[in-house]
């Protein structure tokens, strides 16, 4: 018996040595391992070289004609490139008051004037945000060794927000002609000489848009089985064409749809993701619908610095579409407003100014408005945009004051409720929720209010969804689950008894 | 009681005096008016930009000109706001706009930094450095004139571009614009180097050199000197070219690359090379070693060619002798002998073929040594028996058939 208990001590004395031993081992080797890492051989030859777009805004040559020798494609891309490098580096070194990039692309003499700006203005606890949106340059002479280059840049348009003790002490928009040499120096493009010839406040009116026709009577619509991924790989442009029969046979004549930011490629747009746009325009026209795209949805940066790269985005996919039929008007944003806080509400209203300053210019034949989540921040920009969007979530009770206030803002613009409906969840996460009759009511009661008000209005949606994106509501399951029961038709494609509602005929 | 009757009075009191300076500032920002008149400036001279106010509120001024935005104070006296605008600023030309900062931010205005008709930097750029002559090509000679503080002068000032080439001096009256004023220099006939430089409002540049070189050569023609006239694949032929010039009597540039191609009597191309040196290219070729007449021409690639020339060379060895000994397997050929009757320099090429069974087993190559040359058959590689030779040399051949091997 004895000499049993001390082979058990004995086996586990030594196993426990052999796993302290072992566990030694692993730790020393994998401190050994990680002290082995370091950068990857092949990074240090730079043999791979990635072009990021970092500044893209709107560039307009004039046609060629200049004096000197015959400009070429290949040089005038790397002079446009070094150019807008210039600005990039320019904005990023006055934003921060760093020299950091200057002397790449401008000459020893030039840089000298940047970096006495940087100085004053450091000193004082001044920066400056800024950016250009529109670049309309002139090649003036090209040398015969082709290594001296004038360009004149009329009309730049130039956004600046001007900084004082990290307070935002002005915004304005500038419009400058610029004159400048160029010389060609260790492969760049410098800027030898600059001179500013002209310099005004940039003062654009955009054309209002004729909206008295406009009646719109529609829905927010997402696929059932795809929602928020309508353009993913689960496309199906004849299930959208299903949808949009029901929507047409329930008396609406209108359509929300969304394009996603990072979806559709950021400043590359996607061709893939246009032809599925265009098919879904497509099923619309075919069903007699007219759609409202809301464009930068799931997108909350205004950052100044990649203003350009968002227009260049939404230039791209206006243009594509502009002249389809089943169009009816932009939505520019979703709910801006929510980013108010997190964003700056300055710096997003100023996003939202310019962009609709770029969508009327790409298409200056449909309306835009901006999906405002409620009526108090739907007068925000009244007068740039055609038509006034916002959503209501909130008490039907309330409803008839907010829109009174609304109008009495805004008396001359056309109104459009652009969301609103109420889940019809009740359940383990909300055991209070409502019913589908609750809803019923609901849509009933309000569509009482929409034509006592001559609203237009776009519910919120068609289906109930069986998943809901995380990125949508977040992940907290009371806000996930009710967001999946607002639609007229049930997961099972069974009509609710709002759906009666869905449209007062 | 009376302390906190005092308390409450000094509280009213401070609750009171932060109301009035509140209502003091909402009341300051109006009546704001730009006193300055002048807008226009030279570059370098003070800029200060006054208002009258009818507050005591320091405000700020936001200008920006070509390189930059900046935010200025103030400086307030007697209801005068006076905004005295950087030197960063003032010493750059080009347009300055500016803007009050109030709360309105109602007041703005542009003011012009004008250039200065002076002179300190003639900054000059010429290419290309060397251009070719004839007329058709050109160099551009670009003058930026720039002030003390580095700003390009003003538009249509005077800039006199100067050249000097051989005899002839010039001057062209060029003006300034887009910045920039430019000339293009056309070659002249002659080559040479052509001096430039160039002056505005009394300063005058540097000294520019553009090399003219000479345009591409035209035809020439060639010839060849050997010391003998006999393929003895020893001596040297050399091939010359005349002096090869351009079309406008210019001699081409020293280093122009001459291929002579030699073809020979059985249709092989022979290529041999040379450079110019005061527009003659020579280069050498070794004498064949059996005879031959060659066709010679010569090319300056994609530009010019020579005449054709040919020449024939002579066979030296007639004839010569084969022995075999030690069962045949030492096989002694020579002596070869030149053309006077010596023995043919060291080096010369001599073939063996070996055939066995109307195959060819091997072929052996040797060179000459004093004339002779042998070939030892190991019996290791080739085995007892019966093996045609066929010994090749000179341009000559001779056969040895059914030559038994033990």
């Amino acid at each position: 018996m004895v000499s049993l208990n001390k082979n058990i001590l004995r086996t586990i004395l030594i196993a426990s040595y052999i796993m302290i031993v072992a566990l030694i081992i692993s730790g020393v080797s994998a401190l050994f391992s990680y002290l082995n890492t370091g950068a990857d051989r092949s990074t240090m030859l730079h043999t791979e070289i990635k072009k990021v777009d970092q500044y893209a805004p709107k560039m307009d040559w004039e046609p060629l004609q200049n004096e000197g020798r015959p400009m070429d494609d290949q040089t005038l891309n790397a002079i446009q490139h070094d150019y807008l490098d210039a600005w990039y580096v320019k904005q990023i070194a006055y934003k921060s008051n760093k020299t950091a990039g200057i002397k790449d692309y401008y000459t020893d003499s030039a840089r000298k004037n940047l970096f006495d700006f940087i100085d004053l203005n450091k000193a004082q606890g001044i920066s400056i945000e800024a950016t250009t949106l529109h670049h309309n340059p002139t090649l003036e002479y090209f040398s015969q060794d082709g290594q001296l280059a004038v360009i004149t840049d009329r009309n730049v348009v130039e956004y600046k927000r001007v900084f004082k003790a990290k307070e935002l002490i002005l915004e304005t928009t500038e419009t400058s002609t610029y004159q400048m040499v160029f010389l060609l120096e260790d492969g760049f493009w410098r800027i030898r000489h600059l001179v500013k010839d002209k310099a005004d406040i940039y003062n654009n009116e955009p054309q209002q848009i004729e909206v008295n026709s406009l009646n719109i009577k529609g829905i927010n619509y997402y696929p059932q089985a795809n929602p928020w991924n309508m353009f993913g790989d689960e496309f199906s442009a004849e299930i959208i064409a299903t949808d949009f029969k029901i929507i047409k046979d329930a008396g609406l004549n209108s359509v929300r749809l969304f394009v996603q930011y990072e979806d559709f490629g950021k400043e590359h747009v996607d061709a893939k993701k246009i032809e599925k746009l265009k098919q879904t325009l497509d099923a619309a026209e075919a069903n007699n619908l007219k759609v409202v795209l809301t464009l930068f949805d799931f997108f909350g940066d205004y950052s100044v610095m990649n203003w350009t790269l968002n227009q260049r985005h939404a230039e791209a996919v206006v243009n594509a579409v502009k002249d389809h039929n089943a169009l009816l008007a932009w939505d520019i944003k979703n709910e801006p407003n929510l980013d108010f806080e997190s964003r700056g509400k300055d710096n997003v209203i100023a996003w939202l100014d310019s962009m609709i300053d770029l969508v009327k210019s790409t298409d200056p034949m449909h309306p835009v408005t901006i999906g405002w989540s409620n009526t108090e921040s739907a007068s925000i920009l009244k007068d740039k945009v055609d038509f006034i969007s916002f959503h209501y979530y909130e008490d039907l009770e309330s409803f008839d004051s907010a829109i009174t206030t609304l109008k009495a803002e805004i008396p001359n613009k056309p109104l459009v409720l652009q969301e609103f409906g109420i889940s019809s969840y009740s359940g383990f996460w909300k055991p209070f929720g409502s019913s589908d009759e609750d809803q019923a009511n609901y849509h009933k009661k309000i569509q009482e209010q929409i034509a006592a008000n001559k609203l237009q209005f776009m519910s919120w949606t068609l289906y109930d969804f069986t998943d809901v994106p995380t990125a949508v509501v977040g992940s907290r399951p009371w806000n996930r689950n009710t967001q999946k029961h607002f639609g007229f038709i049930d997961k099972n494609g069974t009509k609710k008894e709002a759906f009666q509602y869905i449209s007062k005929q | 009681m009376q302390i906190k009757h005092t308390y409450l009075l000094l509280l009213g009191l401070i609750l009171l005096s932060s109301f009035t300076v509140i209502q003091e500032t909402e009341v300051a920002s109006t009546e704001i008016k730009l006193i300055s008149t002048q807008t226009e400036f030279e570059v370098g001279q003070p800029v200060v930009l006054t208002f009258s106010t009818s507050s005591e509120v320091q405000i700020d001024l936001y200008c920006s000109n070509s390189y930059g935005s900046t935010v200025i104070s103030s400086s307030l006296k007697n209801n005068t706001l006076e905004f005295s605008i950087p030197e960063t600023i003032t010493k750059k030309i080009g347009a300055i706009n500016w803007t009050l900062l109030d709360d309105n931010k109602s007041l703005s205005g542009k003011l012009h930094i004008l250039p200065k008709p002076e002179v300190a930097i003639m900054e000059t750029y010429i290419g290309p450095p060397s251009i070719e002559s004839g007329g058709k090509d050109f160099t551009t000679l670009v003058v930026i004139p720039t002030d003390s503080l580095d700003n390009p002068v003003p538009t249509h000032t005077l800039v006199i571009a100067k050249f000097q080439f051989l005899d002839s001096e010039e001057g062209f009256d060029i003006f300034t614009k887009n910045l920039i004023a430019y000339r293009n220099i056309y070659s002249k006939p002659e080559s040479g180097r052509m001096l430039v430089s160039s002056e505005s409002l009394g300063i005058n540049s540097k000294e520019y050199t553009i090399n003219v070189m000479p345009a591409i050569p035209t035809d020439f023609e060639i010839s060849a000197t050997r010391p003998h006239d006999y393929a003895d694949g020893n001596q040297v032929t050399t091939f010359w070219t005349t002096i090869i010039k351009d079309e406008y009597n210019n001699v081409v540039s020293d280093g122009t690359f001459v291929t002579f191609f030699i073809k020979n009597g059985k249709g092989h191309i022979l290529k041999t090379t040379g450079t110019t040196i005061d527009g003659v290219a020579n280069s050498k070729i070794i004498h064949p070693d059996f005879a031959d007449n060659w066709n010679i021409k010569a090319y300056v690639d994609g530009m010019s060619e020579s005449n054709r020339i040919s020449l024939s060379y002579k066979q030296v060895i007639k004839d010569f002798n084969v022995e075999f000994s030690e069962h045949n397997r030492l096989i002694e050929i020579g002596p070869l002998q030149s053309f006077m009757g010596q023995m043919i320099p060291d080096g010369m090429h001599i073939k063996l073929k070996i055939y066995r069974n109307n195959s060819l087993v091997n072929t052996l190559t040797k060179t000459s040594f004093n004339g002779y040359t042998s070939f030892k058959l190991k019996p290791a590689i080739y085995e007892n028996g019966h093996y045609n030779f066929s010994i090749e040399t000179a341009g000559l051949s001779k056969e040895f058939n059914s030559i038994k091997l033990w």
